[in-house]
C-alpha cells in the first residue's frame, strides 16, 4: 500500500469539494451549529437553573451539559460523511470518472483509502474545529460561574479522541457500501443518513445517561470498533474495480 | 506488443468474449469493429487489467494480465480513453491532467512539460485554468485523450474516441490520432465508425463475441468478392473478348454495356497486360477501374453470418 498514492486521490477530492458550495456550506454550518449554537443554548438554560441549585448540583448539571454537547460533536463526525462521501463515490459515478481512475497504476486499496480519507479528513477537521470553538465557550462559562474548567476531562477526551473518529470511519464505510447501490447523490445522502441513524440513537441515549458516561463511552467505543471492522471488510469487498465496472450501475 | 490467445470472458451465463486470439504489432493502429454488445469494451477492459478474464492468455509487452503485480505495470504502460470521458468538471484542464500525471508517477518536471506540450498541441493551453465543465464535448474529448497520453504510454486504448462528437470535433480527434500514428504509438481503437476504422487502422478485427475476421481494411474489402477489374470501352467486339480470354491471368470475363468485367488475382501486375491485349485487338479504352466492395459491405456480411451461427 503506497500511502502517497492514496494522498494524491485525497488531495484531488478535497480540491473538488472546495469547488462544491453544498459541501462547503455543510462543512461551515455544522461546527457553527453543533459547536457554538448548541452550547450557548445549553448555557442559557443552565444559567436560569443555576440560581436555585447548590454548587455541587450546578457542577453535576454542568458536567451533563458537557457530555451532551460533546456527543453532539460526534454527530458532526457521523453525519457529515454521508454528505461528503456521497460526493466522493457517487460523484465519481455521476461524472463517470471512475473508469479512467481505475485504469491508473493504483491498487483498489490505495483508491479506497484515498477516497475514504477525503471524506474522513474534512469531517474530523470540522469536528475538531467545533470542539475547539465549544470548549472555550463552555470553559469560560464554567470558570466564571463555578470556578472550574470542565473541559478537557476524561469523558471528553475519550469521545473526541476515540468515539468521534470511529463514528466517522463507520459512516464513511457505510457510505461506500451505499454508493455501490445508488446512482444519484441525493439518494446516497438519504440512505447514508439512514445508516447513521443508530449512531444518533446512541448519542441521544448517552446524552440522557450522563452518570454512566465514561463506562458508556467505553462500551460505545468497543461497539464502534467492532462495527468498523465488519464494515471495513464489507466496503473492501464492494470497492473492487471489477465490481465497480460491472455492477456499480 | 499485444498477444492475445483464446481470451474469453463470461458474465454469469452470458459469454461476452469467446476465444479471441490476435496480436498487435508495435506502432500499429489496430481497430475493433463490432455492433453494441460484441465484446469490444470487455476485451479492451481485460487488456487494460480493469476486469479479469474467464480463460485464455493476454500479454501487453512483457507483462501478463493474469498477474496482479504485472497488472500494475500494464496500467503504467497503457493509456486508456474510456467511452465516457470522465473528467472532473469542477477542476481545470491543467489540474485534471496533473492529477493523472501524478497517479501515473510522472516526475514533476516531465509532467509539467507533457501537460504543456499536449495542451498546446490540442489548442487548449490558453484555457488551461478554465474548469473542464465550461468546455465543449469535443474539447473535453481532446483533454481526455491528453489524459491518456500524459505518461507517454507504449500502448493507447481508445474506446469510441469520436462517438457523440460533431463532425468538426471528430475530425480534430481523428487528425490527432493520425499524428500519434506517425509517432509510432501502438493504438487499439474501438469504434462503430467504419469510415474512421478504414482511415485510421492498419488492421481491423471484426468482433461479434468471437473474432470474425482480422485483416487490413483493403484486404477485408477484397475478401467479399474476388478482385475484379472493369474496363470501359467504346465498344466490345468478339476479337477483344477472345484476346482477353486468352490471357492466363484472367480467370473469368463478362461483358456488359461496353464494359468488360475481369476476375484477376493480381490486378497491379496483370492489368497492363489486359490493356495491351485489348488495344492490340483494336479496342478503344475509355478508363480502367477496380470493382471494390466497401468495408461496410464486408462488415455487414460478416456480422450477419456470425449472428446466424
Amino acid at each position: 500500500m503506497r500511502l502517497w498514492k492514496s494522498w494524491i486521490v485525497t488531495q484531488k477530492d478535497l480540491s473538488v469539494f472546495k469547488k462544491n458550495k453544498y459541501v462547503l456550506y455543510s462543512l461551515v454550518a455544522m461546527p457553527i451549529i453543533m459547536g457554538v449554537v448548541l452550547p450557548v443554548i445549553f448555557i442559557f438554560a443552565l444559567n436560569a437553573e443555576i440560581v436555585t441549585l447548590s454548587h455541587a448540583q450546578s457542577l453535576a448539571a454542568a458536567n451533563q451539559i458537557v457530555s451532551i454537547a460533546t456527543m453532539y460533536l460526534v454527530l458532526i463526525a457521523s453525519i457529515l460523511p454521508s454528505i461528503i462521501a456521497s460526493y466522493s463515490f457517487v460523484g465519481e459515478k455521476v461524472e463517470k470518472s471512475l473508469e479512467p481512475l481505475l485504469a491508473t497504476p493504483t491498487t483498489d486499496g490505495e483508491l479506497l483509502l484515498g477516497k475514504s480519507l477525503a471524506a474522513f479528513v474534512p469531517c474530523m477537521a470540522v469536528t475538531y474545529i467545533g470542539a475547539a470553538i465549544s470548549a472555550p465557550i463552555i470553559d469560560y462559562w464554567s470558570y466564571t460561574k463555578l470556578g472550574v474548567l470542565l473541559i478537557p476531562n476524561l469523558y471528553w477526551l475519550l469521545v473526541m479522541g476515540v468515539i468521534a473518529p470511529l463514528s466517522c470511519i463507520m459512516s464513511v464505510e457505510a457510505n461506500i457500501i451505499v454508493s455501490s447501490k445508488v446512482n444519484d447523490i441525493r439518494a446516497a445522502q438519504q440512505l447514508g443518513g439512514l445508516v447513521v441513524l443508530p449512531l444518533v440513537f446512541i448519542v441521544i441515549f448517552a446524552a440522557t445517561s450522563a452518570q454512566l458516561s465514561i463506562l458508556l463511552a467505553l462500551v460505545v467505543s468497543v461497539g464502534l470498533a467492532v462495527a468498523d471492522a465488519a464494515l471495513f471488510f464489507l466496503s473492501k469487498a464492494t470497492f473492487q474495480r471489477e465490481e465497480i465496472l460491472t455492477k456499480w450501475k | 506488443m499485444i498477444e492475445v490467445e483464446n481470451l474469453s470472458r463470461k458474465f454469469g451465463n452470458l459469454l461476452a468474449v469467446e476465444n479471441v486470439t490476435l496480436h498487435v504489432d508495435e506502432g500499429e493502429v489496430f481497430g475493433f469493429l463490432g455492433p453494441n454488445g460484441a465484446g469490444k469494451t470487455t476485451t479492451v477492459r481485460m487488456l487494460c487489467c480493469l476486469i479479469g478474464k474467464t480463460s485464455g492468455q493476454a500479454r501487453i509487452g512483457d507483462f501478463s494480465v493474469d498477474n496482479e503485480s504485472d497488472c500494475l505495470k500494464i496500467r503504467k504502460i497503457v493509456g486508456f480513453l474510456p467511452e465516457n470521458v470522465g473528467l472532473y468538471d469542477s477542476l481545470s484542464a491543467y489540474r485534471n491532467l496533473d492529477f493523472y500525471g501524478r497517479l501515473y508517477e510522472v516526475p514533476v518536471q516531465k509532467r509539467q512539460e507533457n501537460i504543456e506540450r499536449l495542451l498546446r498541441l490540442l489548442g487548449i493551453w490558453e484555457r488551461r485554468e478554465d474548469s473542464v465543465g465550461t468546455f465543449s464535448k469535443g474539447t473535453k474529448q481532446k483533454i481526455a485523450i491528453a489524459r491518456a497520453l500524459i505518461h507517454e504510454p507504449q500502448v493507447l486504448f481508445l474506446d469510441e474516441p469520436t462517438a457523440n462528437l460533431d463532425p468538426e470535433a471528430a475530425k480534430t480527434v481523428r487528425d490527432f490520432i493520425l499524428d500519434l500514428k506517425k509517432e509510432k504509438t501502438t493504438i487499439v481503437l474501438n469504434t462503430h465508425n467504419l469510415d474512421e476504422a478504414e482511415r485510421l487502422c492498419d488492421r481491423i478485427a471484426i468482433l461479434k463475441t468471437r473474432l470474425v475476421a482480422v485483416d487490413s481494411p483493403k484486404n477485408l474489402e477484397r475478401s467479399l468478392y474476388n478482385r475484379k477489374t472493369i474496363v470501359h470501352l467504346e465498344g466490345v467486339s468478339d476479337a477483344i473478348l477472345a484476346a482477353v480470354k486468352n490471357l492466363s491471368s484472367v480467370k473469368n470475363v463478362r461483358s456488359s454495356d461496353n464494359k468488360l468485367i475481369l476476375d484477376i488475382d493480381d490486378p497491379e501486375k496483370d492489368n497492363p497486360k489486359v490493356v495491351r491485349a485489348i488495344v492490340s485487338a483494336g479496342g478503344n479504352i475509355q478508363y480502367v477501374t477496380e470493382l471494390r466492395s466497401t468495408l461496410e459491405d464486408v462488415y455487414l456480411k460478416l456480422i450477419r453470418e456470425a449472428s446466424a451461427k
